[in-house]
């Protein structure tokens, strides 16, 4: 392309010409300093060639022709008259040579844009592992832990770097240690992926339970170049679970416990019973009352129970609303086994003065007492006194009733019972340790 | 019967739910034994001690205390190897190994004609 003066050259530097022929005469022309300007802002890789007709011979020239030849950077002379040969080999050689700088800056483009992915794609990384709630980590195939998380500093309170290499097995609960390390060596020597639940150490200084994970990352070659690792924090539902298990385990305890007693209770009855026929309605009447005071339980959660509540609860099916009955006393904490065991009791004594006591009759009452005689050993009595009913005579036989109080319900609360046929009355009385009522 | 009675090997029995006592202790003097009852590993040693007649235990697992009805087993068997051991439990997996040997094992709750029958096989191989 054809220019006629040194600015045009300038502009034309600027879009980057392939190589230039010029003549010695035109370098001295106006825009000099427009052509010095655009050569030395060319990017790095970049040295445009020149080809300058040359006018004399070079020990004829002046300074400033030298220093105008020597400002175009990369230039050949050519003298003058031109063989046309020589003209063409320059020229093709100052193209091959301008192509070469080309492929230069294409490759170092493609560097630069390389080193920019990556330089995003890190920054990816850092932002997406500090936005999770878990702990991510990396090793390198060897198994030396090179990076962490912010989480994994926040969480364990250690000085960032502090945990690098093999450091981190350290903030593990000693009992975990071992287990950790065996899986975690495992997997580096088999590639397999690791997982372990164990107990970190948080930086209150409480260990906490968290999942840990790590999967390997394998390059062309089928060799592994880096571990990726997660841990997080399980800790509320390890607990949960470990409560869970700890309530079946106990309701398992309750219902073989409960059947045992049902199976006591069917043997006993049916042992005594006069006919099948009473033995299936004192059967129903029993497993109906044992379902009413394991409900009770379950709203007070299996543990211990409220006293007032147990002796209510026990009587409420034979209450009438005539005001037969009254009672008195402190509202206790009483265990689970102590609160079954006395409302089968208050069962047994309750159905027995529906047939043949107080209850039998239209003027009979029942007192109920209970109180703690404050003295070395806190001291639980509980008295049971039927009045005004009808005369009482000794049964010639003992039933489940009467032997369950006498002989198990005082073993419940590690006291004594005793049950008085009184003629005028049949009295029932316990008394026990405090400490009895919820052992 | 008090002939028959003097010809078989007393039964103690451990148990520490007091229900489940009385009504072992009723089925087992049903079967014609005479019986001693403990409400703990303690109790139970020290009647041992105490009643040479004494020839069957027989004993709940799950007991409060300083021995559970195992460890309890395992002191009878070194100390009165001649006292059979048999084990009541509502824990099922019982590990074979953590009995003594020769004892016997019925899962809670147990039929009555299981236990008497076990007893009696026992009081016959005693002679």
């Amino acid at each position: 392309m054809p220019v006629a003066t040194l600015k045009d050259l300038a502009k034309l530097i600027e879009r980057r010409a392939g190589a230039v022929v010029i003549t010695e005469e035109a370098l001295s022309g106006d825009g000099a300093d427009a052509l010095s300007e655009a050569l030395a802002v060319q990017p790095s890789w970049s040295d445009v060639p020149f080809i300058v007709l040359a006018n004399d011979a070079a020990t004829n020239r002046s300074d400033i022709a030298a220093r105008r030849m020597d400002a175009l950077r990369n230039a050949v002379l050519l003298s003058r008259p031109l063989h046309a040969e020589e003209l063409i080999r320059a020229v093709r050689s100052a193209l091959t040579a301008r192509g070469r700088q080309h492929e230069a800056r294409k490759r170092m483009e493609e560097l630069h844009l390389r080193e920019q992915q990556l330089f995003e794609s890190e920054a990816k990384f850092h932002a997406i592992t500090d936005s999770v709630d878990q702990m991510i980590w990396s090793a390198l195939p060897d198994g030396y832990h090179d990076y962490y998380n912010h989480r994994w500093y926040e969480f364990t309170g250690v000085p960032e770097g502090s945990t690098d290499g093999e450091a981190w097995n350290g903030m593990f609960h000693k009992d975990d240690q071992e287990i950790a390390w065996g899986l975690w060596r495992h997997s580096l020597k088999t590639g397999e992926p690791y997982e372990v639940e164990y107990r970190l150490r948080h930086r209150s200084g409480d260990y906490r339970w968290v999942l840990g994970r790590a999967q390997p990352v394998h390059n062309e070659a089928g060799e592994i170049v880096r571990w990726y690792g997660s841990c997080t924090d399980i800790h509320a539902i390890k607990l949960a679970q470990e409560q869970r298990q700890l309530m079946l385990a106990e309701m398992n305890h309750r219902v073989k416990n409960t059947l045992a007693m049902v199976n006591v209770m069917v043997s006993q009855t049916l042992r005594q019973a006069d006919n099948l026929h009473d033995a299936q309605a004192s059967i129903q009447s029993r497993i109906g009352m044992m379902a009413q005071a394991h409900d009770r339980l379950i709203q007070s959660s299996w543990k211990e129970t409220r006293l007032l509540e147990v002796i209510e609860a026990a009587l409420a099916p034979h209450r009438t609303g005539e005001g037969r009955f009254s009672f008195s006393g402190p509202d206790l904490p009483i265990g689970s086994k102590q609160a079954l065991a006395l409302t089968m009791a208050l069962h047994e004594l309750a159905t027995n003065a529906s047939k043949y006591g107080a209850l039998s009759t239209k003027t009979g009452n029942i007192r109920i007492t209970w109180n703690v005689e404050q003295s070395d050993v806190d001291e639980f009595q509980f008295h049971w006194t039927e009045s005004n009913g009808p005369k009482v005579a000794q049964p010639t036989r003992r039933g489940f009733g009467s032997r369950m109080i006498e002989q198990a319900l005082a073993g419940y609360f590690s006291g004594k019972a005793e049950l008085n046929y009184n003629s005028d009355g049949l009295t029932f009385s316990l008394s026990a340790p405090l400490s009895g009522l919820t052992l | 019967m008090t002939a028959e009675k003097s010809r078989l090997p007393s039964v103690l029995v451990v148990e520490d739910e007091p229900l489940i006592r009385m009504d072992a202790v009723d089925m087992i003097e049903d079967a014609g034994f005479k019986v001693y009852e403990a409400a703990s590993a303690d109790a139970a040693i020290a009647l041992l001690e105490q009643h040479s007649d004494i020839g069957i235990i027989f004993t709940d697992i799950d007991m409060p205390g300083s021995m559970d009805g195992l460890k309890l087993a395992a002191y009878v068997r070194d100390r009165w190897p001649p006292v059979a051991i048999v084990i009541a439990s509502g824990i099922v997996e019982v590990g074979k190994d953590t009995m003594p040997e020769g004892s016997i094992f019925f899962a809670k709750p147990y039929a009555t004609s299981h236990i008497t029958k076990a007893l009696q096989d026992i009081a016959a191989t005693m002679g």
